[in-house]
């Protein structure tokens, strides 16, 4: 697992009402959509509204409950998706400890009856934010 | 002598490299031609959801271009390994006909892009595999499930499959031996990345002590048994104040750390199609300190093993200090050796290891 890598460094920015930063995945094979359980942004220790959250991958942004049924749309392991939501954060000078947790499926790793694996990795680097 | 002594063709599996992968530092071209320019070829083994976009669906184009740089790099496909994704939709496992379709579309993409092998894994019932085996052979794609701690050769689910097969009598089906099931100990390389995370001495040789308990006891009879070790790496982390390690310790010393010994593979050995050289790290003495690299080339070279090994190189999880490359020179120069000293050798040339790999192929079982 890649768990270090999952926030792209120094991709932080913000509109002044919307933060969104870079990530990759933390695994090593693509998975779709509907592989991709959740995520936690936070900035500075204060997460983003949940139903605030989008993912924006392939040019295409959903909402977390659009991509249950995205089985099209695949997370490749060398792309950046973009996570983006409602969180205040300054485009100044200062630094800012941005927190990413994801949640992913791994659809081949059958672990009980109807129930596949499922990974919860969490990164978290410091970084300043760029006005957008 | 009853037969031939085996030819084993040298070769690496993409998965390897995975770190320097995902980090771009090689796109899938750049990472061909570092295996060919360095010699961990000629076998290829390719990871079809790792490497290529959009996978299952290849185009003729995107296949061309990869047929023709495998070709003028010298190198030759072994497996491409696909995946059962039974799991893909959120709200229910896939059906059966959706299953056997999603594989089909994955065995088409292994034909067309040249491998004579697509792996699959254990969530394959021997059901689906009968299934698959008129696929696989209209399209010419043997299919070799992975025996992959924590299951082993001689495994219930495993001999399940094997009876399937003599049952079926298709040459089209078979195993890959993965070396992660007859490990002989907790890789040190782990180890140190722990110490790197701040575990105390006292707690690694715990931990030490409890797998090589396992070991002692042999591999797990069944999945409950398997579950009661799980628990007891988390148990360990916890009494010893590091509980933010138990899940890491049970991941790694229950699925990855198989205490199989190296003669259970001979439970099926006729129907080894491929190996993956599961392998954690190199030493000081240029060994493989946790993986009996020597014993199981010296088994595969005893039984005429003709195929490919893909050396898999798993530290990369947890070893960000030391690059992959010379790790993996290292134990392919291991597995060269061991090759000699039983009498035999690696196959290393690509036209050699084109031809052994068909007719190794072809051999159907107790034909």
């Amino acid at each position: 697992m890649i768990p270090d890598r999952i926030i792209e460094p120094n991709t932080l920015t913000t509109d002044g009402r919307r933060a969104e930063v870079e990530v990759r995945i933390p695994w090593y094979r693509a998975l779709p959509g509907s592989c991709i359980a959740g995520a936690v942004l936070r900035i500075d220790g204060v997460p983003a509204a949940e139903d605030s959250l989008r993912w924006t991958m392939n040019g295409r942004t959903f909402r977390f409950d659009e991509l249950v049924d995205e089985t099209g749309e695949w997370w490749f392991p060398t792309d950046s998706a973009v996570l983006s939501g409602e969180v205040p954060v300054e485009a100044d000078d200062a630094e800012h400890q941005v927190d990413v947790d994801v949640k992913l499926y791994i659809p081949y790793i059958v672990i009980g009856e109807n129930e596949v694996l499922h990974i919860e990795e969490h990164d978290r680097k410091t970084m300043k934010a760029g006005q957008r | 002598m009853n037969h031939a002594l085996g030819t084993p063709i040298q070769g690496v599996t993409l998965y390897s490299f995975t770190r320097a992968f995902h980090a771009r530092e090689y796109d899938l071209e750049g990472l061909i031609r570092k295996v060919a320019a360095e010699g961990y070829g000629p076998g290829l083994e390719v990871i079809g959801f790792s490497s290529f976009r959009g996978f299952p669906e290849i185009d003729d184009r995107f296949a061309g271009w990869f047929r023709d740089l495998v070709d003028e790099v010298g190198l030759v496909t072994t497996s491409l390994a696909v995946n059962a994704d039974i799991g893909i939709h959120r709200d229910r496992l896939l059906t059966q006909d959706e299953l056997i379709d999603y594989m089909r579309r994955q065995i088409v993409a292994a034909a067309k892009l040249g491998f004579p092998i697509a792996r699959v894994q254990i969530s394959l019932t021997p059901d689906s595999m009968e299934q698959l085996a008129p696929i696989a052979e209209e399209h010419g794609v043997t299919l070799a499930l992975e025996v992959h701690a924590d299951q082993y050769a001689s495994h219930p689910r495993i001999l399940a499959l094997r009876d399937r097969y003599e049952q079926v009598g298709s040459p089209f089906l078979g195993f890959t031996m993965d070396w992660g099931a007859t490990v002989s100990g907790f890789a040190p390389s782990l180890l140190e990345a722990y110490r790197r995370r701040g575990a105390s001495e006292e707690l690694l040789a715990k931990v030490v002590d409890l797998w090589n308990g396992f070991y002692e006891q042999g591999p797990p009879a069944d999945q409950a048994e398997h579950g009661q070790r799980f628990g007891a790496f988390i148990g360990l982390a916890a009494q010893n104040g590091r509980p933010d390690l138990g899940i890491d310790f049970g991941i790694n010393g229950t699925g990855l750390f198989g205490p199989a010994r190296v003669d259970d593979w001979l439970e099926i050995m006729p129907w080894i199609r491929h190996v993956h050289g599961k392998f954690f790290g190199i030493d000081e003495q240029g060994e493989e300190p946790s993986v009996p690299v020597r014993d199981l080339i010296a088994l595969l070279v005893d039984n005429g093993y003709n195929g490919a090994i893909s050396s898999e190189y798993e530290g990369w999880h947890w070893n960000h200090w030391q690059s992959p490359f010379d790790i993996i020179a290292g134990e392919q120069a291991v597995q060269r050796s061991a090759a000699e000293a039983a009498g035999s050798r690696m196959i290393t040339d690509a036209a050699e290891a084109r031809a052994i790999l068909d007719a190794h192929l072809r051999k159907a079982v107790r034909a």
